[in-house]
């Protein structure tokens, strides 16, 4: 029990906000409509849905912990998206599903990679702020999308392509995979490498960091490029989700994956972000969304709610920080 | 000097946006003699008439280092809920109150940014987008996208002004809405204001440096509410506007414009870091951007190019803004 | 003002400050970097509150006071960065605080460009008023900054370190201003460390360390010896660093030049020795670090590291030959205030951990704790963030972070600004163990009695050129009339 007691007080301060969210959703579903939401059905269902912009929004943690932001992701999603099955329509009758998916699936990564490295040199080379690069950045990878398509959706990809997104193994829906995958990748990389390190030093002290030997351009364009990567998964599985490919799917990813990282404990000037605090962000959104549509509540609802979960999580932490410090400025004032 | 003076106005963010138009201008002239025609002037004031104001009020967040994504969703909330309230429950006909119930929702919501913003200390972008989705949903949940059509008929009325009505050589006429003054206006004031009151130097100087206007003795916090609520105020009535023009009061058809707007103001010469712009090189940037998007199929491109070129001018003009300031920042000093 | 307090949270800046200042007296406020001037002036000025104490204005006492109150009753500030806009236009600047103070509405921008010829007529600026003020010089900004602040009928003017960036021409023009402005009842407060400084301009002066109002009084009660003691706690003590002599050459430079900064720079180390750059500020020795750092690179010239020639052409090249930097503005430069020692401490040494294909934080961990108890930080662990150390371990951490990468040449640049005593002390005893192990130390500086303290050699630095040899055989006078010898402006002479 003390250990628990422990555990519970060392936690980060949004960790313990996050566990609390968590609580009361699964309180308010218990009392409102038990019988639908505590299934096996629909907990299976909820996994099938949070790994594509649950992937997206780790890639919007590494930009944020570097100092920036990556607002264009849903365009990399949609176009990387696109290249794919336009790869999977045209070869596929020619030399198979498979090998046309493994090369849609590459083609897909290169692009996310590509876009990010236009990003990176914006932001890192040009200094442009990564706000405006990245929702320039949304409107040209849409745009490109669009361009490609011609506006409809692309259709009539062979059945197999649905699998990814929409199949399972023993009731285990398969995008759980990559999303496993991709948390460990990260969390891998942003605790146990060189770069990893580096991008929470240069997010701290952009000046400092270069003086302390860190090639700033290099590590911002890494970062934008595995955010690039990471939108370019989220458009693979996306496009096997609907087995379709339109340049303006998920278009309320942005501002989820932008709430997930701020309630995730993400400081919005950079330096600071865990794996662990946007997992469980991820994890709630999701209880969040899965619990409107289960009460068969207005889907523009959750839009509001987004927004006020967004605007009140920071007040929230605000108003906690001036706390803390009347508190410490009453205690040393006392001291003397 | 002189000469000094005269190159730095040739070559400066405003002419070079004005050669680009009178560039683009020759090679849609070419391929549709019909542009050149005062048709042709007319059809992109009706078409830059909201996007205009949009950018006035956008300009000047963006100058006094802030920036604010909630515009569409006040200017969706400002156009609808008054028509709401006059054609469902009142059933009265009054466009002046239109107007003003605008006006009111919109300060109030730019109070609201401005208090998250100013006294809270929430980055600008995402205050914004808060609010913006907070209005949205509610939008969209109340009225699943429904439009009214029936127009009150003072609105109507309005619609049906003109200042003059011009009959091109091919037959067609062209009229320009008496709305056109309500852009024109608002260019007038903000450029007194920027330009030839405190208020005005005060958000060039938050936005040049905050520290420094606070220790100089500025009202920072007034000058953001100001800023943020003129934000309210004007999208208000630019979302007034677009609705009497499109005859209809749509909930949510405005979404999606803040990138167009924010793309205008930039290319137009005001810098996203803030402290410096021009409302001339704004009204340039959203006439260029109009002239653009009203004629790519005049210029050959199909329509689903359209998105991304529009996307390309954005990166280009904001390229070109940004790279003229780190010139700057790292030329010689005097 | 009486009994002056002024904490921030946990931190406190102000404990107990009193201060006098007369009509048409310039009084100077000496202390330490650190020691609570700023945050004093900050209060003065309305843009904190102080906890407790009093303050009066012309015999009315205040409290709450806002800036623009501040301005109202004729108190003026000129702060380091000078608080002036960059997007706005020289005239508008200088315009800026009357318009201001009489609460207009409306911008004149007429009677702007008439206060602004008066303000530089009187000072005897001539800067173009339509120019922006991103585009001047450092010297041009101060200028426009002391304009504005006269043009207000400034009863108390106060000058925060005016002289940092100036050149010894431009420091006497200064004070040819200020006996102007004193002449006219105005009342001066100059905030200043530097002895000769303060010696010549101060009437009266106040000392302040770590807070604390220490003593107060005419210039004529202070003899050297009586000033440092007040300013440092400590007396003066003299001792020289005299290393054993040796012939092995470390490092070595030839005719290094960089256009604008600095032009045929020559010197040679050997091992043992302890080199002090200095020069007033844009003589260039600021700028031979960012060269042999990587971060500003030399166009012309050879560097010879242990006797090797090698190219420096990036923060890169410099580290892998094993160079490192100890840069001068520590608070933006130098640290990660929110992150851990820990991080600070291993921030340019990362790779060196990266072992079995993942970080190792086991041995992080024992190498900052090593480092730790060999430089003396006082902290229990070295979890906490290092914002909670003191102006001086947090100086001693940035030094370790370099050590730890086992330079072979450690360039330092103002390493004991904002240092408390003790912890000076501790780093200059650090270095000299260095330099006696073999490892070049240069030490940019311009705290006179740190250089002859503490290097065998010195080269001064005036406009680009090296214009002296010594070696520490010198007093701290002789160097200080080394210094301020006028010479050749800086362009000319380094585009020879």
């Amino acid at each position: 029990m003390e250990k628990i007691k422990n555990s519970i007080k060392n936690m980060d301060n949004s960790i313990k906000t996050l566990w609390l969210m968590v609580i009361i959703v699964l309180v308010i579903m218990l009392i409102l409509d038990a019988a639908n939401f505590f299934t096996f059905q629909n907990l299976r269902s909820m996994v099938f849905q949070f790994p594509e912009f649950g992937i997206m929004a780790f890639g919007m943690m590494i930009c944020m912990i570097s100092g920036g932001i990556d607002l264009s992701l849903v365009g990399i999603a949609n176009l990387s998206g696109i290249i794919c099955v336009e790869i999977v329509l045209n070869l596929n009758g020619s030399i198979g599903f498979v090998p046309s998916a493994v090369l849609g699936y590459a083609a897909a990564l290169a692009v996310g990679a590509l876009c990010g490295l236009f990003n990176g040199f914006m932001i890192g080379y040009l200094k442009i702020p990564a706000m405006l690069v990245t929702l320039c950045g949304l409107e040209l990878f849409k745009g490109l999308g669009e361009a490609i398509t011609t506006g409809p959706a692309l259709t009539g990809l062979p059945d197999a392509y649905k699998l990814l997104g929409n199949g399972d193994f023993f009731s285990i829906p398969f995008v759980i995979i990559p999303f496993l995958i991709v948390v460990i990748a990260v969390s891998f990389i942003m605790r146990s490498t060189v770069y990893g390190q580096q991008v929470y030093f240069m997010g701290t002290n952009n000046e400092a960091a270069r003086y302390s030997g860190i090639n700033c351009f290099k590590t911002t364009e890494l970062t934008y490029m595995i955010s690039g990567i990471l939108g370019g998964v989220c458009g693979i599985i996306i496009t096997s989700h609907f087995n379709s490919a339109k340049s303006d799917y998920g278009t309320s990813y942005t501002l989820l994956t932008l709430l997930i990282v701020v309630l995730g404990g993400l400081n919005p000037d950079g330096g600071k972000g865990k794996v662990s605090g946007v997992l469980l962000a991820i994890i709630l959104l999701q209880l969040i969304s899965n619990a409107f549509s289960i009460l068969q509540l207005d889907s523009s609802l959750k839009q509001l709610v987004y927004g006020a979960l967004l605007i009140g999580s920071l007040l929230v932490n605000i108003m906690r920080e001036r706390v803390a410090l009347k508190r410490e400025t009453r205690l040393a004032a006392a001291k003397e | 000097m002189k000469n000094k003076k005269t190159k730095a106005i040739l070559t400066s963010n405003q002419m070079i946006i004005v050669y680009i138009m009178i560039v683009l201008s020759v090679l849609i002239g070419t391929k549709n003699s019909a542009f050149f025609d005062f048709s042709t002037v007319i059809t992109l004031c009706r078409v830059a008439l909201v996007t205009l104001i949009f950018a006035l009020a956008e300009m000047l967040v963006i100058v006094s280092g802030g920036i604010d994504v909630s515009f569409p969703a006040i200017a969706c909330l400002t156009l609808y809920l008054p028509v709401f309230l006059e054609t469902k429950i009142w059933k009265i006909d009054n466009v002046v109150l239109i107007f003003v119930l605008a006006v009111v929702f919109g300060l109030a919501i730019g109070a609201f940014n401005a208090w998250m913003i100013s006294i809270m200390g929430i980055p600008p972008l995402i205050a914004t987008l808060g609010t913006s989705s907070i209005i949205n949903g509610a939008l969209m949940a109340t009225t699943s996208g429904k439009e009214i059509s029936n127009l009150p008929a003072s609105m109507d009325a309005l619609y049906s002004s003109y200042f003059f009505t011009y009959t091109a050589p091919s037959g067609m006429t062209y009229s320009l809405s008496v709305l056109f003054i309500v852009p024109v206006i608002f260019i007038i004031l903000t450029a007194l204001l920027l330009r030839k009151t405190m208020l005005g130097r005060g958000i060039f100087a938050i936005g040049g440096d905050r520290n420094a206007a606070k220790v100089a003795g500025f009202n920072v916090r007034k000058i953001q509410f100001f800023v943020y609520m003129a934000v309210g105020a004007m999208t208000g009535i630019a979302g007034v506007c677009s609705c009497i023009l499109a005859r209809t009061a749509h909930p949510t058809n405005l979404m999606g414009s803040e990138m167009m707007v924010i793309a205008a103001v930039v290319v137009g010469g005001t810098r996203i870091t803030g402290g410096h712009g021009t409302v001339i090189g704004t009204v340039l940037g959203v006439f260029l951007i109009a002239l653009i998007e009203n004629n790519l199929i005049m210029m050959g491109v199909p329509t689903y190019w359209q998105s991304f070129v529009v996307g390309l001018v954005i990166v280009l003009g904001t390229s070109i803004t940004s790279l003229r300031a780190k010139k700057i920042a790292q030329s010689a000093k005097v | 003002m009486e009994g002056i307090k002024k904490s921030f949270g946990g931190v406190h800046a102000l404990r107990g400050v009193n201060l006098e200042v007369k009509k048409g007296e310039i009084h100077c406020l000496a202390g330490e970097n650190g020691c609570g001037k700023s945050t004093l002036i900050k209060v003065i000025s309305g843009a904190h509150d102080a906890d407790e104490g009093k303050m009066w204005i012309d015999g009315k006492e205040v409290s709450k006071l806002k800036p623009i109150d501040a301005i109202h009753m004729g108190i003026q500030v000129i702060y380091q960065d000078f608080a002036v806009f960059p997007n706005m236009t020289v005239a508008e600047n200088i315009a800026m605080n009357h318009e201001l103070m009489t609460g207009a509405k409306i911008m004149d921008w007429k009677q702007a460009h008439a206060l602004a010829k008066e303000a530089m007529d009187e000072v005897g600026a001539d800067i173009d008023p339509d120019i922006l003020l991103e585009r001047l010089s450092i010297a041009n900004k101060q200028l426009v900054a002391i304009c504005r602040a006269i043009i207000n009928d400034a009863k108390l003017l106060i000058l925060d370190e005016p002289t940092t960036a100036l050149t010894s021409k431009e420091v006497d023009k200064l004070w040819e201003i200020l006996q102007n402005l004193k002449k006219k009842g105005i009342a001066i407060m100059i905030v200043n460390h530097k002895l000769d400084e303060i010696y010549q301009i101060a009437d009266t002066l106040t000392i302040m360390r770590n807070g604390k109002y220490i003593s107060h009084g005419a210039i004529g009660e202070y003899d050297r010896a009586r000033f440092i003691h007040d300013m440092t706690g400590r007396d003066f003590v003299e001792t020289k660093y005299s290393p054993a002599p040796s012939d092995e050459v470390i490092f070595e430079v030839e005719h290094l030049s960089r256009k604008h900064a600095f032009h045929d720079v020559s010197f040679q180390m050997k091992k043992g020795d302890v080199l002090g750059i200095t020069g007033l500020l844009g003589s260039g020795r600021g700028e031979i670090g960012d060269a042999l750092f990587g971060i500003a690179p030399a166009e012309e010239g050879t560097i010879k590291l242990n006797g090797k020639e090698i190219q420096i052409r990036s923060i890169d090249d410099a580290m892998k030959n094993g160079i490192a930097y100890v840069p001068e503005d520590r608070l933006t430069q130098g640290l990660f205030l929110e992150r851990s020692i820990l991080d600070n401490t291993m921030a340019a040494s990362i790779k060196k951990y990266f072992m079995k294909g993942k970080l190792n934080y086991g041995k992080m961990e024992e190498a900052t704790d090593a480092w730790i108890q060999k430089i003396g930080v006082v902290t229990p662990s070295s979890k906490p963030p290092i914002k909670t150390l003191s102006g001086g371990n947090q100086q001693k951490v940035v030094i370790a972070k370099w050590l730890n990468t086992d330079p072979r040449l450690l360039i330092l640049n103002g390493p004991t600004v904002g240092v408390d005593i003790g912890a000076k002390y501790d780093i200059h005893a650090m270095l000299h163990e260095l330099a006696e192990k073999g490892v070049g130390i240069i030490i940019i500086s311009d705290d006179l009695s740190e250089l002859v303290q503490n290097c065998n050699q010195m080269i001064v630095m005036q406009h680009g050129i090296v214009k002296g040899h010594l070696s520490n055989s010198v007093s701290e006078d002789e160097l200080s009339s080394a210094l301020s010898a006028s010479g050749v402006p800086a362009k000319e002479a380094a585009a020879q």
